[in-house]
């Protein structure tokens, strides 16, 4: 049997160790190739038209598997983190793939909620590892497996030291959108290129960012959103980038909440500058490229005039 | 302290309720207007989905007019309502307003945080515990009597002989109810309502359409953005139910009393399409149509805000509802720049159709009769 996974949405926060949890309860594992133009217009024209990008790239690749495997994996994720929830498009995820086409594989679908007991949830994925074919034995370990590298998903150390000197750019944006290269149009590369190093929000601790988020008037109630916030801010506040893109993707429904509170938090503290860039289907590189170079060349001068980075962000889409 | 609280549906009517129990400084939130909705989506950020950006305009109106305490509703997600006080309190004060903003969080998030939240507009000094907990417990009572008013005009303005006859019982039931404060009040208010409607001249055996109306409460809710879809609909024979009403939302315990389907029960129905929660409307969406459907009615029509996370995720699933129980379901996202030309196009498209679908089921039974 063929379990098809598509390489968007959260096949970026936790691909690995569906694949593991796969091989474990051995089946063969096929993932859907990365992104391309292709992928984003059949997605587009076959998703819902309002849907946010990241929803029309899965549909792409969802589109892409559904020739060639006999079931497709899309977990059901309902919270990444004890006490917070996921954005509703996760939650509806299966469900928006099962509708996608009327011939469409079947969808397996167990729930992962971090928030949850496990006891209610671990057993969805032992129903799926056994309705693949698995035994009993390899079943229990491939659960098992997925549950201890989930609880400790958080737990590797990162470094966050850095040397001085250097512009760095903190790159916050959601983990499927910046490191897409199609999606997010090598942002990254591109920002090397201008002469400065990217910093993602994998690149700060877990702890610190969670007690950044909390120092917020409001408690954010999306696991990912929450980190992505709490990481701005530790950036902001340990003064360890000099500038912050913001990237989002047309109608990101949490994104627009966040985008809004950081750019007034940022501004209260007078702190780094911080630009948004959103991301859609129809988006061009050039105007992506002036954007970033703007940003660049004004963080240069900033840093050249020896000034104290002023707080003024300049938004708007690419 | 000058309390105001957005406008949506029947809750104007509530909050006016709530004043003259607890005795509250309160100032009337001024109604949507394009106006409103101009300064709602130039302060709001771009993809803030429509009421936030609404309920943002009227803010600034009620500001305007010397308010000093907005109220608004909270949450913990998955739906982005539960941050709009937030961010509509940040946009407020950067504009340079001086104010407090109290979100009243449900007792979902936590009983404890309900309370507190409900302490910070009606301080403990001056109403007790008990006297709280009774007289919030009527009100709810209140506005089930006026939702099911509501839900009655629906069902009857298609079929009423006289034009208008239903809106102005209706409008008389609203006033005996609003005038009932205690237990025995409210129940001779509802008897008197009831009879109040029994005197609107229906004509039973009239030809109409049965027309199920789901989607995000406040777009569904609030006439100002649906362009008032219920009276249109009731000028053309359509008998309408609707599925979201605030007393629903705010049963404790889920039993959902106006629409008459526990939300298990929903949520049962829901499953084949939508097989989990998805925050604010959504699954109700899904549930209510299927329901809708088994119960053999004429068409859907589920109106969203645009952008609207768990809508939107209704809306995807939908269209395979419509499939398969053989229902027409449109979807109307509405945003500030949403015409009501076109919304009465489609409106009028879809009636066609489901007419036709009627004609069709109607011409195949009365043949099976004349073949047995």
């Amino acid at each position: 049997m063929r379990v098809g996974i598509p390489r968007a949405m959260l096949y970026h926060h936790y691909g690995e160790y569906w694949l593991q949890f796969l091989e474990t309860v051995g089946v063969e594992a096929v993932v859907s190739e990365e992104t391309t133009g292709n992928t984003i217009t059949t997605g587009a024209v076959h998703a819902d038209n309002e849907t946010c990008l990241p929803v029309k790239v899965f549909s792409g690749h969802m589109l892409w598997l559904k020739e060639r495997v006999d079931v497709v994996l899309v977990p059901r994720v309902v919270s990444e983190e004890y006490g917070m929830c996921a954005c509703p498009k996760f939650m509806g995820l299966p469900d928006l793939a099962r509708s996608l086409t009327p011939d469409m594989p079947p969808v397996l679908a167990p729930r992962l909620d971090m928030g949850d007991r496990r006891y209610l949830w671990a057993r969805e994925w032992y129903d799926t590892a056994r309705a693949l074919g698995g035994s009993w034995l390899s079943s229990v370990s491939a659960v098992s497996g997925l549950l201890q590298n989930l609880y400790h998903h958080h737990k590797s150390l990162v470094d966050e030291s850095y040397e001085k000197g250097g512009l760095r750019v903190g790159v916050a944006g959601h983990v499927y959108n910046v490191y897409d290269s199609r999606v997010s149009m090598g942002m990254l590369d591109r920002i090397r290129k201008l002469g400065a190093t990217p910093v993602t929000i994998d690149e700060v601790q877990h702890n610190n960012a969670l007690a950044n988020a909390r120092t917020l008037s409001r408690e954010i109630f999306w696991g990912f959103e929450s980190k992505l916030a709490g990481s701005v801010l530790h950036w902001s506040r340990t003064a360890s980038v000099s500038g912050i893109l913001y990237v989002t993707s047309f109608a990101c429904g949490p994104g627009s909440m966040v985008g809004a509170l950081l750019e007034d938090q940022l501004d209260r503290e007078r702190s780094v500058p911080l630009m948004t860039i959103t991301l859609d289907e129809h988006a061009a590189e050039a105007g992506l490229v002036t954007r970033l170079e703007a940003f660049v060349d004004m963080l240069k001068y900033a840093s050249r005039a020896h000034a104290t980075p002023s707080a003024d962000g300049a938004s708007g889409g690419a | 302290m000058k309390i105001a609280v957005p406008r949506m549906g029947n809750l104007s009517l509530i909050i006016k309720d709530m004043v003259q129990r607890f005795d509250l400084d309160y100032l009337e939130t001024p109604p949507f207007t394009e106006q409103t909705m101009e300064i709602g989506a130039a302060l709001a950020p771009e993809f803030a989905c429509l009421p936030l950006k609404a309920v943002l305009g009227t803010f600034v109106g009620a500001l305007a007019m010397g308010a000093d305490t907005l109220v608004t509703g909270g949450g913990h997600g998955p739906c982005r309502f539960g941050y709009y006080g937030e961010i509509q309190r940040r946009i407020l004060e950067r504009e340079g307003h001086d104010f407090r903003m109290v979100v009243l969080e449900p007792p979902s998030v936590s009983l404890r945080a309900f309370h507190d939240s409900i302490r910070s507009v009606i301080p403990r000094e001056q109403v007790g515990f008990g006297t709280l907990a009774r007289e919030l417990y009527l009100t709810l009572s209140k506005v089930l009597l006026l939702d099911m008013l509501d839900k009655r005009a629906l069902q009857l303005r298609g079929l009423e002989v006289v034009a208008g006859s239903v809106d102005e019982a209706l409008a008389d039931a609203q006033e005996i109810v609003s005038r009932a404060f205690t237990r025995k009040e409210l129940s001779a208010a509802r008897k008197e309502g009831d009879a109040r409607f029994r005197e609107v001249e229906i004509e039973w055996d009239r030809p109409h359409l049965k027309v199920g109306l789901v989607g995000e409460i406040f777009v569904v809710l609030e006439t100002f953005f649906n362009f008032d879809i219920e009276h249109w609909l009731g000028r053309r024979n359509v008998v309408v139910e609707r599925s979201v009403t605030i007393s629903d939302t705010c049963d404790p315990f889920h039993r959902n009393p106006v629409f008459g389907y526990p939300e298990h029960m929903v949520a049962r129905m829901a499953k084949p399409y939508l097989s989990h929660e998805v925050g604010g409307d959504g699954l109700l969406t899904v549930g209510s149509s299927v329901i809708f459907a088994r119960r053999g009615f004429d068409a859907v029509v589920h109106f969203l805000p645009f952008t609207c996370m768990p809508e939107v995720i209704a809306k995807g699933v939908l269209g395979r509802v419509s499939q398969e129980l053989e229902m027409p379901v449109l979807s109307l996202s509405i945003d500030e720049q949403t015409g009501k030309a076109g919304v009465e196009t489609r409106l009028e498209a879809l009636l066609d159709l489901a007419w036709s679908n009627k004609a069709k089921s109607l011409h195949a039974r009365a043949e099976l009769q004349a073949v047995t």
